[in-house]
């Protein structure tokens, strides 16, 4: 039923019939609000499947959506929630979740706290990362906002103090946000489809989050320069088969973190019609899985990315952009199932790095709607203990060394 | 081909000018229960970004937007710095990621005027034309602009007879808004003795700065009896 669902609606649209927009009302004489979006993509690589997808054939199962609702209950109080479900490939799998649900309380211009499930801070995009409508580009740089690990950092369970403190003599305003919370990953997500390669088959995995984010509006006119650190304690619970022992079957394995920390540094200039943007990200993750008894493997995987992106609106309907994403990982593994993963470590090698030179423009047929073209031209396809797009179980014939890949998407918002 | 090419340039030339010479053209009013008479340009940025809720009295402010048009152009381009593209993300990043509201966006001047004067904390802005019923009109500090209002007329002010001969003197701090056009708007007493502040703001309610692009604040300070 949903497909046709997506369908009927994308016609509607193209008819040219349908208007879209927020919906307001009154409760007990507040003001609530509801916003929502959804966005269909297609993709096509000439070679590797990518993002879980039949890509190299030509797939449409790239869909989202959400919708929310919110409203101030005091000049200071907030509340609202948001409903997210998606389907990229084995991501998302129409299972949906709630996006957020926060209550916020602005004491202060320079102090406020919120709490509930929160959207996590963490340099430029990672909150808005689900909101292509928000930006030029249909895909985020996979170097720093992979899409298959979008529950990793999406949200956590917890709470934010944050606020805005404007800075003497004309030198701007600092904006930070600390926070801590649980994060809990769908079993619909890159980590755990990836895992799955290896006959390791979580039924859930998450744990502590925390961390903070601290961006200066700089006293130069639309520069913005920040810095956000995440650090995280994690579990991972399931079953695994053993691959020296097969016929024992399905045994249980729990996998724990000894170190989980995320650095991102980020720049963002915008002047008139034209933004850039440039982040750094460093994510290094040890990791300990045991069989409850012991030691199957310890595993630490490095990875680091970093894009410089330009986009410029051409004129009212019409922006174009573009971004070199650069991303490597390193991935040492032992103990008993170490040579399941041989090291990676030369990040010369296709196999530990993507680099990706993309262009893109997006049109705006209306306010609401809008359709973008995309191209992506990949060198390597990073495939390791960490999941980068390029997935072995979608491309049993092996991976070539590059990657063209055409992306068309259009989506809604109001 | 040159000649459409041509208008169109022209065309473009005397919107650009339109939406330019509309700046200075832009009030901003708020609620009555606003207490401040004036805010800096940087503070009412703040204000329609959702970052300041509060301002330093106290009161608790709210946005309100005009939709499109050369007023809200103006404005946004003025005081925001942001094209309509980069101010409709902002305001959608703070609705879907659960940080914020979309500010209410009104079609008129006259809705805008309506909505701010019923709306407790509300700020928002219209043509200078528009009527101000019911609402308050704020003068805007706006750095940078105030270094260039240069003062045409100064009028000294008198210096009471009584205090004169009592020898009672001292420096008054006063808090002038300037119109677009250069004259004195309003005069408010920041510190000092109020019978010698009272005779400042008569003296300067009468001085002349050069005309800018949009009301600016300026704090001045006069001195009585050779302090």
């Amino acid at each position: 039923m949903r497909r046709p669902i997506v369908e009927i609606v994308l016609a509607c649209l193209c008819a040219g019939q349908f208007t879209v927009q927020a919906q307001d009302f009154k409760l007990f004489d507040r003001e609530v609000q509801v916003h929502g979006f959804a966005s269909q993509g297609f993709v096509y690589t000439n070679t590797n499947n990518w993002l879980t997808m039949n890509t190299s054939q030509g797939s449409g199962a790239f869909t989202d959506f959400g919708l929310n609702v919110s409203t101030s209950i005091t000049d200071k109080l907030r509340v609202g929630a948001q409903v997210y479900d998606r389907n990229l490939g084995q991501f998302g799998r129409y299972h949906p979740s709630l996006d957020w649900a926060v209550v916020d309380y602005r004491f202060k211009n320079w102090f406020g706290v919120r709490g509930g499930k929160v959207k996590t801070t963490l340099g430029l995009y990672t909150d808005t990362q689900d909101l292509d409508f928000l930006r030029t580009f249909a895909l985020l740089p996979q170097s720093v906002y992979p899409t298959d690990l979008r529950d990793a950092a999406i949200a956590h369970l917890g709470g934010d103090v944050y606020g805005t403190v404007p800075l003497r003599h004309g030198l701007g305003d600092i904006v930070y946000t600390a926070y801590a919370g649980h994060r809990s990953d769908s079993i619909y997500n890159g980590y755990e489809y990836l895992a799955s390669s290896y006959k390791l088959y979580y039924s859930s995995y998450g744990g502590l989050q925390y961390g903070g984010d601290l961006r200066w509006h700089t006293p130069l006119k639309g520069l913005l320069i920040g810095a956000s650190r995440m650090n995280e304690d994690l579990t991972g619970k399931g079953t695994f088969i053993n691959p020296f022992n097969p016929d024992a079957g399905l045994l249980p394995e729990s996998g724990h973190s000894k170190a989980d920390w995320t650095n991102q540094f980020y720049a963002e200039h915008i002047a008139g019609k034209l933004r850039i943007d440039m982040e750094y990200r460093r994510f290094l993750h040890d990791e300990r899985d045991d069989s409850g008894v012991t030691l199957l493997f310890e595993n630490v995987t490095d990875v680091r990315g970093w894009y410089v992106s330009g986009t410029y609106r051409v004129m009212k309907r019409l922006a174009l952009g573009s971004y070199y994403s650069r991303y490597s990982v390193t991935s040492v593994t032992t103990g008993p199932l170490a040579p399941l993963f041989p090291p990676q470590t030369d990040t010369s090698l296709p196999a530990n790095h993507i680099y990706d030179k993309v262009i893109s423009a997006r049109f705006d047929l209306k306010k609401f709607w809008n359709i973008k073209i995309e191209g992506h031209f990949m060198d390597g396809y990073g495939a390791s203990t960490y999941p980068d797009g390029f997935y072995p179980q979608v491309n049993p014939q092996g991976f070539k060394p590059n990657t063209n890949a055409l992306v068309v998407k259009t989506g809604i918002n109001f | 081909m040159k000649c459409p090419r041509t208008l169109l340039v022209a065309a473009g030339l005397l919107i650009f000018a339109a939406v330019d010479s509309l700046a200075g053209e832009v009030k901003v009013i708020a609620n009555p229960s606003v207490k401040a008479d004036a805010i800096s340009a940087a503070d009412l940025k703040r204000v329609f970004l959702e970052e300041k809720i509060l301002l330093a009295d106290g009161t608790h402010v709210e946005p309100v937007l005009g939709k499109d048009g050369p007023v809200h152009a103006a404005f946004r381009q003025e005081y925001l710095g942001l094209s309509e593209d980069d101010l409709q993300t902002y305001y959608r990043t703070l609705v879907f990621t659960g940080r914020g509201s979309m500010p209410k966006a009104l079609g008129s001047d006259a809705e805008v005027v309506a909505y701010v004067a019923r709306t407790r904390g509300a700020i928002g802005y219209v043509s200078s034309a528009a009527s101000a019923e019911g609402v308050k009109t704020l003068a805007i500090d706006a750095p940078g602009t105030s270094a260039e209002r240069k003062l045409l007329t100064r009028v000294e002010p008198d210096y009471p007879e009584t205090l004169s001969r009592l020898n009672i003197g001292g420096t008054v701090r006063l808090r002038v808004s300037i119109s677009a056009k250069g004259n004195v708007e309003h005069v408010e007493l920041l510190g000092g003795n109020p019978i010698l502040g009272d005779a400042a703001a008569v003296a300067v309610k009468k001085w002349v700065y050069a005309a800018g692009r949009s009301r600016t604040v300026e704090d001045v300070s006069l001195s009585f009896g050779g302090h």
